[in-house]
């Protein structure tokens, strides 16, 4: 009787499948013999003895044998899988005896592959949420959105258009996020609201929880709905879940709207950078936004669900053939598209999340040559345990399976840690998040990303463990018996694999803290970028002033307003006018004359409403000139506000553009005339002053935008303010708010916007970057200098004898440590060489990413390089000392 | 007395708790325990044995009968030993439950 286990240990061969099919009949076979026989014994006939067997049988000759040649291979299939098995968990609690024999290598491969497979896996979360999942919607993968170059009017004509004869998609939706003021039990409260089409919510596959969707004819022009649904979050908090929700009303910057339904739990505008909306109002498809003063938003975004089966190139091509069929000729040559909502970053945030990735695979890579390093070293070390269990008979590819087991173990160990690691890891990322990137607020270890860690964890192992598995298999075993018993130096080539391994992980290290320099040198110009204001302390808000209520006494509450922000502890001054630094692109002007004496129509330039204390408050620098006098402001504005205000400012830029040799002191701007208005037209408006350009400290922001300043007309409905205070403006802004609505009780104020939060955002995704591919860059470099200092110690090993008759021939030690501190400092030179060369050719990646530094910026260059030196002569230097301990004597004396 | 349903594995493994047996040893033994009552369709009982085996409840090697024959002998494993402890104590159960029910003296007697 062979146990398995037994047959194993000396690799006896399982069954061939012949074997078995006349095993299964040779049983058979003796069974019917051994009844013969007994039944014969018994006193029967030979014959008679057969023929009882047969009956016994219970089934024909033939079928028994079938059935039992299926039988016993079914047996020999599952035996093998035990086997198998059996041979495996033999290997692995092996690899975990060695594992724990030798902690401190244990602990430190563990570590590193905790380390590295954490941010891999936090990172890759990112990128599933950012670049591949699905959106969380029912019809996720079908959302296309349509972008095309078109003004809200000829955008609603071409969709009609579309929708009439498509074949491709099945249904056109537009939404728009906002803000609202709610007013419910006494407190105003600024809730996240949105106005959508109709056909939204059938379009994302989603329907209301309560209640009912909206329909067509609820579809009415701005500020004109009756009805509104609500967030299932809204409907919780503000009443209690009630069921006879339906038919209530809400008010909404003080306007009744009835609920007639509740959406589920979460549901946002597919790719909004704002918070689920609390608020659902229905709204044309041709204008769902609001846009308020200072809004930038010039319409819905629009959606579209594609067939099953159709791709958004087809819709595409079929849009575009739409446009082409436009009466208007210069319509008609414009370039349209239709993309998937999934793929919805830009190139530049979906560049930054591919650098990431990148940067992370490079990190995952260092750590595998790393480790390869310590197992080759350790591989070394072992070689007569494996050349001795070769020489009692197992086989080479064994060994190998044995090395590949043991650095399996370690990986998945290093993984499960990673997962803990990749945790922590999305928190930060989470907490540091660029505005842009928001919907990152919900990333989470699904089992999608831990299929990936195991991934990951199963090819590192196999990609470190290589090389010793390799080796451990390839090994003569006597020539390593016969090189243990000389006592000689091992190969040529392990010191080779092991140096090219350095040099590789040095160039990486290198690639990646350059990247990190480039990024952190941006991050201090972004700093120190000018920003033409103070964004510190300065709080914005908007007042809803509009409609009737107020009609004939606007100008009475926004002085109120002033007066009783002004009386605020810590409020140094209050203006009414925007937060500067963003561009509020507007209608465009006219000069009476340009730099070649025309009349002059100058497209996108904004107005901005301001008080003359504007620019005291964001302090905003008067360059040339002088401030508007508002006793120069006319009773009539003819209906066009900046007709209002006799005398303006404008920025430089705007000087610059359209009078470069020339002061614009006395130039004269207006409002262009328009059809619209039936040719009437304005009177002119005489620059009085420049002011500096504001900027937004944005990687991209650096371009000015050209601004008009006005006086704020009496009528302006929407009032915007800004508030200096001298603290921080976030916590400021919520008594602002407060104290705004304390003036009269039908005041309502849109959410405030803090300058303070307003440069964060504007640093963020820099910051974002800059952090961490410093912390892969700066990991990058530690585990280097670790495979350095095991190369060195490892060299010294080596070198003892070597070394003892160099000392013992008179060298000084201190010369020989530099000997050895040299073949550290070329690995590094060479690495650092070929990783400059990576670098300069990688960085370029990034441009896109920096602001006020090159891509090859040679301080960085030279910075980083320095610094990597600088950690591979100490990784050489500490071990390189050993050989001052090294006497002579007992060196020679050992061979 | 044909058996009853999935009353044949816990008897082959009652019976090789007394040691290695063949084939025809296992049927044999058990002839002669039941008193002739018990009467195992051959074919069924082989297959039975692969079937164990399988499960890693038995194990098997060539041996030579007395008779001078090769034949497949079967041992328990742990496995086996451990599954036929809570088998035949399930089945003793189950069949002291029957025996109370059936054997009750009904009313009328």
């Amino acid at each position: 009787m062979i146990r398995p286990g037994v047959r194993r240990l000396f690799g006896l061969p399982l069954r061939t499948g012949e074997q078995v099919r006349s095993d299964a009949d040779a049983e058979l076979d003796a069974f019917l013999e051994e009844r013969i026989e007994h039944l014969v014994q018994r006193g029967m006939t030979p014959e008679a003895a057969r023929a009882e067997a047969m009956r016994r049988l219970g089934a024909s000759m033939d079928d028994t044998r079938t059935a039992l040649r299926a039988s016993a291979r079914r047996r020999e299939g599952r035996k093998r899988i035990r086997d198998v098995m059996q041979e495996f968990a033999a290997d692995v609690r092996f690899a975990w005896r060695q594992s724990a024999k030798t902690p401190g290598f244990t602990a430190v491969a563990v570590l590193t592959l905790a380390l590295s497979i954490g941010a891999n896996t936090a990172i890759f979360s990112v990128v599933h949420r950012l670049l591949l999942a699905p959106l969380p919607y029912p019809n996720g993968n079908r959302i296309v959105m349509p972008k095309m170059p078109f003004a809200d009017a000829e955008r609603a004509e071409l969709l009609a258009a579309w929708q009439a004869r498509t074949q491709t998609v099945m249904n056109i939706a537009g939404a728009s996020e906002d803000m609202f003021s709610l007013r419910a039990d006494g407190t105003v409260d600024t809730i996240p609201s949105a106005t959508i089409s109709a056909s939204f919510l059938p379009l994302l596959g989603v329907r209301p929880i309560v209640g009912r969707e909206f329909v067509r004819a609820e579809e009415l022009p701005d500020g004109q709905a009756t009805v509104a649904m609500i967030s299932q979050s809204l409907w919780q908090r503000a009443y209690n879940g009630r069921a006879d929700i339906l038919g209530k009303t809400v008010s909404l910057d003080g306007r009744p709207l009835t609920i007639v339904g509740v959406t589920p739990a979460g549901l946002s505008i597919p790719l909004a950078r704002t918070p689920p909306p609390d608020i659902w109002v229905p709204a044309r498809m041709e204008r769902a936004s609001a846009g308020g003063s200072g809004s930038l938003i010039g319409g819905p975004t629009m959606f579209a669900l594609l067939r099953p089966g159709a791709s958004a190139e087809a819709a595409s091509v079929e849009l575009q053939s739409v446009v082409a069929s436009l009466p208007d000729s210069a319509e008609r040559s414009a370039v349209v598209r239709v993309m998937r909502a999934q793929d919805f970053l830009t190139a530049r945030e979906r560049r930054a999340v591919q650098v990431l990735f990148a940067a992370v695979g490079a990190l995952l890579l260092i750590a595998c040559a790393n480790l390869a390093n310590l197992l080759l070293a350790r591989g070394w070390a072992r070689q007569r345990e494996f050349a001795i269990r070769g020489a009692l008979g197992a086989g080479r590819a064994r060994i190998g399976r044995q090395v590949l087991t043991e650095s399996l173990s370690l990986a998945l160990t290093g993984g499960v840690l990673g997962v803990g690691v990749a945790w922590l890891a999305l928190r930060l990322i989470i907490a540091m998040r660029p505005p842009a990137l928001d919907h990152l607020s919900d990333v989470q270890l699904e089992p999608t990303i831990l299929l990936w860690t195991l991934g990951i964890s199963i090819t590192t192992g196999i990609l470190f463990g290589c090389a010793p598995a390799l080796l451990a298999g390839a090994q003569s075993t006597g020539d390593v018996l016969r090189r243990e018993t000389l006592g000689g130096s091992t190969g040529i080539t392990a010191r080779r694999v092991r140096s090219t391994l350095i040099v590789m992980e040095i160039a990486a290290s290198l690639v990646l803290l350059t990247g990190s320099g480039l990024l952190v040198r941006s991050f201090a110009a972004l700093q120190r970028m000018p920003l033409g204001f103070e964004p510190r302390g300065l709080v914005h808000a908007t007042v809803l002033l509009g409609g009737q209520k107020f009609r004939d006494r606007k100008v009475e509450f926004r002085d109120a307003i002033i007066e009783r922000l002004r009386t605020l502890p810590g409020v140094t001054g209050v203006a009414v006018g925007v937060m500067p630094g963003k561009a509020y692109i507007g209608g465009g002007l006219e000069t009476e004359a340009d730099s070649t004496g025309q009349r002059a129509n100058v497209p996108l330039i904004g107005t901005v409403f301001i008080s003359p204390d504007y620019f005291r408050v964001t302090r905003i620098a008067l360059v040339e000139g002088r401030l508007p006098d508002p006793a120069t402001m006319t009773a009539d504005g003819k209906g066009r506000a900046l007709a209002y205000s006799p005398e303006v400012l404008v920025n430089r830029e705007v000087a610059r553009r359209l009078w470069p040799n020339r002061s614009a002191i006395g130039e004269r701007v207006r409002i262009p005339p328009d059809l619209d208005r039936g040719g009437r037209v304005d009177p002119w408006s005489t620059v009085v002053g420049v002011v500096d350009d504001t900027r937004m400290p944005e990687v991209h922001g650096d371009v000015a935008a050209m601004q008009v300043y006005s006086l704020v007309p009496p009528k302006l409905g929407d009032m915007p303010i800004v508030v200096r205070t001298n603290g921080s403006g976030d916590i400021a802004a919520p008594m602002i708010k407060r104290t705004i609505a304390s003036v009269h009780p039908a005041l309502y104020v849109r959410p405030t916007l803090s300058g303070d939060t307003y440069l964060r955002d504007g640093l963020a995704p820099t910051r974002f970057a800059m952090a961490l591919i410093t912390s892969f860059g700066v990991l990058a470099l530690v585990l280097s200098a670790v495979g350095l200092y095991g190369v060195i110690a490892y060299s010294v090993t080596q070198r003892r004898r070597e070394i003892g008759v160099r000392v013992a021939l008179g060298a000084e030690p201190s010369a020989v440590v530099g000997i050895v501190v040299g073949d550290g400092l070329r690995l590094a030179g060479v690495g650092v060489v070929i990783g400059a060369a990576l670098a300069a050719a990688a960085t370029r990646v990034l441009e896109a990413m920096l602001y006020g530094v090159s891509p090859t910026d040679p301080v960085t260059f030279a910075a980083v390089a320095v610094v990597v030196a600088a950690v591979a002569l100490v990784a050489s230097y500490v071990p390189a000392r050993r050989v001052l301990r090294i006497d002579p004597a007992e060196t020679l004396r050992a061979d | 007395m044909a058996l009853l349903k999935g009353t044949l594995d816990v008897l082959v493994l009652k019976a090789l708790s007394w040691g290695p047996m063949h084939g025809f040893e296992i049927t044999s033994w058990l002839e002669e325990r039941s008193g002739g009552r018990i009467d195992v369709v051959d074919a069924a009982l082989i297959q039975a044995l692969h079937r164990l085996e399988e499960r890693g409840l038995l194990d098997a090697d060539w041996g030579v009968t007395k008779n001078g024959r090769r034949a497949r002998y079967y041992r328990l494993t742990r496995a086996g030993r451990v599954r036929l402890k809570e088998e035949s104590e399930a089945l003793v159960d189950h069949v002291n439950a029957l025996k109370t029910i059936l054997t009750a003296r009904s009313a009328e007697t």
